[in-house]
């Protein structure tokens, strides 16, 4: 969204800083280049409430970031000792329950809002050129919360963690040729028990700590391109944006307020909503649990490894549904961003999220009979959308005509 | 409609945005108080057992020799003193060199202010840490000539004799800290409890 | 074109139809009857009386198979026992201690800091002393069995002495109706008048249940009571907030909207 606002001289508008913050600002323009980027920064003026969720993610991951480091101080990653040591932050550290509960619940809200930000993405065309790279790290930092949040996972040491963490390495090891080395490498020993969770400790830690690093990335291409909006088309004039604050700022607030608001309902009323209650006992190498689950936000690419019949087609498929994201700024070529204007391709998204869930459903259960045929056709469908839909709609689909301008859209010509 | 919404944004000239205050003073608010549990996790774990007594058997402590006992997490020193021993605790030329020989600070019990800083003159009891930056002194035995027994510290050199006690001239500025302590019995020695009629609260000394 | 669909949707048949087997019968799990308890839904709280009489049934009867590892003595506190009641309480159980000099094992009073004593050296020996299964831990086991509280007390109360008539006798199994298959090892644990409760509460077989029920809930949640208080106070608190955020919001979008 290179407007001309945008890429003019900030100062035109804002009066530079006196005083100390002047001082610095000449030395080092980080204030004016906040302003820039938070204060007077345009944005489309008819952004939805979708737009909400990057402010929310933003909240989320520092409270992650700040709640993770002061379990960290009273963390234990061994064998021996990580279970009692979560126990006693739960129990016997003052405040420990609250931020355990705030990790926990903010570990599951954060992929939730993550699932909800990618949709929109999705929904209004905001991979379309020329946010392809914004789109890109997007992903990039899809994988690395989901690896985040299956490391952390692992950390309390209970049977979902030790079982999930069979189950991970297996299906690591039926990768071809290089498998077995690759589950030995991630067991780091004969058994999963001190090395492994000492890796996965700090692989945790490391990769929350990159995730910041991405999500620097993200910004920086969002504030280069600009926002998508639900129209899916460029601004033209100043009529058709708004500065950030105070108008995206006071939206962004409302949106947050909403969000604590469910966060709270979850973490201090239905906190086993969540939480597996398996996970509370200690981790058992002689006893599997009666039903093993991955956590929610797995549940659908767990639906898709058990819907193929080989351990490492199934590994493909959950990974391939992950990886075909990638391509999918190529493999939409239709002009038309929002699907508000793609009657085909709305209602093929539409059905996207359906299999999704489905497969999530379908995870939840035994891969056999009925949800074995749930979980094929969904997961057809779902490669069925990119590959072989989308493609398609770009040529054969009749779109609806655009608006001339989003101020017109809205009825302000 | 030439009078496009975004610059109406000065139309209120002079007049703060009360609403916008108030609220972002509430978010503010909210945000410290997220801070408590964070706060509150940082409070030290003090083990409340730590300040139960300790016994120790001293049975096998032979005159002239020294050991270590644990008590509240500190080294202390329980040093058998041999008569020679005691009878240069009370020689004019060492006490001249002491920077405090009659314990006149407040860093042991009022039945350890006596010459030998303990409770019977047989056994000295010292917590061992050095009173300058807290390293634990080394235990150097009588063993005949001018060499006296005493307590050296390895970190910057600090002295101290057989009763604790500092010398002048060393960084250290006080005598080594007497824990309460009683004899049980002949063989047994009682860490943090006082004889009897006695009362001494450790955290009141001037420094360890 | 025509010839891709075709394949594409052979394969997709041939890939469909394998998985159609039939699903195994499953067996009716056993959903006991609901009770009333304080400590029910997202405002409920402990009663702390009840707490403490369960303790008292915790610690009489069930910790002398059951251990509650997660927890230490000061944790009671949370039930309502004063410092010295948890003192005396931690002086009366004997722990182990460090060996001594010569090695050999030594035990030493407890502390209030101390976790409480397992009734067993290790799962191990546990197992072997009852026949092959380890008493559990208590600690979360109000979380992790299904149905939680309503299934111990069903289960606390289930016993049948003697036995049905056509249920099946095993020597060192005793007959219950909430346990898989009806046979456990654990003999029933309470009987009227057993313990004497300091409150006056008489001490029926129901009332010590449900009391070491609530005590097992307490242990498995024990931030339970602080947890639904300070929620209401942050949900009243983001109400608030969200009132103000609305206005604002308003306000600022009027400028917008209203030409
Ligand atoms: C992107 C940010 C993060 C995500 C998505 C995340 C996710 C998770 C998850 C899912 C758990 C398991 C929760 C449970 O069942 O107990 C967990 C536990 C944990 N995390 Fe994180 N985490 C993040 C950041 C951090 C950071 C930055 C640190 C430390 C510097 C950290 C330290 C820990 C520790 C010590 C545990 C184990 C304690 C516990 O289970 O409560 N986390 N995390
Ligand atoms: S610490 Fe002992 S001399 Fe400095």
């Amino acid at each position: 969204m290179k407007t001309p606002e945008n890429t003019g001289d900030h100062s035109a508008n804002t009066p530079p800083a006196t005083g100390l913050a002047g001082w610095i600002d000449q030395r080092l323009p980080v204030i004016s280049a906040f302003r820039a980027e938070y204060v007077d920064f345009r944005l489309p003026r008819n952004l939805n409430w979708l737009w909400n969720f990057g402010a929310i993610l933003t909240v989320v991951l520092v409270l992650m970031l700040a709640t993770g480091i002061f379990l960290a101080m009273n963390y234990t990653a061994t064998d021996a000792g990580a279970f009692l040591s979560v126990e006693a932050i739960d129990r016997q550290l003052s405040g420990g329950w609250l931020l355990r509960a705030m990790h926990m619940t903010g570990a599951n809200l954060f992929l939730a809002a993550l699932y909800i930000h990618l949709f929109r993405g999705l929904y209004y065309g905001s991979y379309k050129a020329p946010r392809e790279i914004l789109w890109l790290t997007g992903l990039i930092l899809l994988v690395m919360v989901m690896a985040t949040a299956f490391a952390g996972y692992m950390l309390p040491w209970g049977q979902m963690s030790y079982w999930g963490a069979d189950v991970i390495t297996k299906a690591v090891g039926a990768v071809p040729v290089i498998g077995g080395a690759l589950e030995h490498i991630m067991t780091g020993s004969d058994h999963l028990g001190d090395v492994f969770l000492h890796r996965f400790f700090v692989l945790h830690f490391l990769m929350a700590f990159l995730v910041v690093a991405v999500v620097g990335l993200h910004v920086t291409a969002v504030h280069i391109s600009g926002s998508n909006n639900p129209l899916g088309i460029e601004p033209k004039t100043k009529k058709d944006t708004l500065t950030f604050h105070p108008y995206y700022t006071t939206k962004d607030l409302v949106g947050l307020i909403i969000f604590a608001l469910i966060f709270t309902a979850l973490m201090f009323f239905w906190p086993n909503l969540l939480a597996e209650p398996a996970n509370y006992a200690p981790a058992d190498p002689m006893h599997t649990p009666a039903d093993i689950e991955p956590e929610w936000y797995f549940l659908p690419f767990y639906g898709l490894l058990q819907s193929v019949p080989s351990k490492f087609g199934g590994l493909l498929a959950a990974a391939g549904s992950i990886v075909v994201l990638f391509f999918l700024p190529w493999l939409d070529r239709s002009p038309i961003r929002s699907a508000r204007f793609r009657p085909l391709c709305r209602v093929g998204l539409l059905g996207l999220v359906v299999a999704f869930v489905l497969l999530a459903v379908a995870g939840k259960h035994h891969a056999e009979g009925v949800w074995m045929i749930v979980a094929r056709l969904a997961g057809l469908y779902y490669f069925g959308y990119f590959l072989v839909l989308l493609p398609l709609a770009a040529r054969m689909e009749k779109t609806r005509p655009l608006p001339s301008s989003i101020a017109a859209a809205e009825g302000d010509a | 409609m030439t009078d496009h919404s975004d610059t109406t944004e000065s139309t209120e000239p002079g007049r703060r945005d009360f609403l916008g205050m108030v609220t972002t003073a509430g978010v503010a608010a909210g945000a410290c108080a997220c801070a408590v549990p964070f706060v509150q996790s940082l409070a030290p774990q003090d083990s409340a057992s730590a300040h139960l007594p300790v016994d120790v058997d001293i049975s096998k402590l032979a005159p002239g020799q020294q050991m270590t006992a644990v008590w509240q997490g500190k080294p202390v020193f329980i040093l058998r003193r041999t008569p020679e021993d005691l009878k240069q605790l009370q020689d004019a030329a060492l006490v001249a060199d002491l920077r405090d020989p009659d314990s006149s600070v407040l860093q042991q019990p009022s039945y350890a202010k006596n010459w030998h800083r303990s409770f019977v003159p047989e056994y000295g009891v010292y917590v061992g840490v050095c009173t300058h930056l807290g390293c634990v002194p080394v235990y150097e035995a009588t063993t005949g000539g001018d060499n006296k027994g005493r307590y050296n510290c390895p970190c910057h050199g600090s002295k101290f004799d057989l009763a604790g006690r500092v010398r002048k001239g060393v960084p250290a500025p006080y005598n080594l800290p007497v824990p309460p302590h009683v004899l049980v019995s002949p063989t047994q020695l009682r860490l943090g409890e006082s004889p009897k009629g006695e009362s001494f609260d450790f955290s009141s000394i001037v420094q360890i | 074109m025509m010839k891709t669909t075709r394949l594409l949707a052979l394969a997709a048949a041939a890939f469909l139809s394998a998985p159609l087997t039939t699903l195994a019968a499953v067996p009716e799990p056993l959903v006991p009857p609901h009770q009333k308890w304080d400590f029910d839904g997202p405002f409920g709280q402990f009663d702390q009386k009840a707490l403490q009489r369960g303790f008292m049934v915790y610690d009489r009867i069930c910790s002398t198979c059951h251990g509650m590892k997660a927890l230490t003595y000061n944790d009671l506190s949370g039930i309502g026992m004063s410092e010295q009641a948890i003192l005396d309480l931690a002086h009366s159980k004997m722990i182990a201690g460090p060996p001594d000099v010569s090695g050999q094992p030594t035990s030493r009073p407890g502390r209030p800091d101390d976790h409480f004593r397992s009734p067993f050296p290790s799962d191990e020996a546990a197992a072997a002393m009852m026949g092959g299964v380890a008493p559990p831990d208590q600690s979360r086991l109000a979380v992790i069995q299904p149905h939680g509280a309503d299934w111990l007390y069903a289960f606390l109360t289930g016993y049948k002495m003697p036995p049905p008539a056509d249920a099946p006798v095993v020597p060192g199994k005793f007959y219950n109706d909430w346990v898989d298959g009806h046979l456990i090892g654990m003999p029933p644990p309470l009987m009227n008048g057993m313990i004497q409760y300091p409150d006056g509460t008489p001490a029926t077989v129901e009332q010590q249940a449900r009391d070491v029920t609530s005590f097992l809930v307490w242990a498995a949640d024990p931030h339970r009571t602080a947890r639904h208080r300070t929620g209401l106070w942050v949900v009243l608190y983001l109400i608030g907030l969200l009132v103000l955020a609305i206005a604002w919001k308003k306000k600022t979008w009027k400028r917008v909207k209203s030409q």
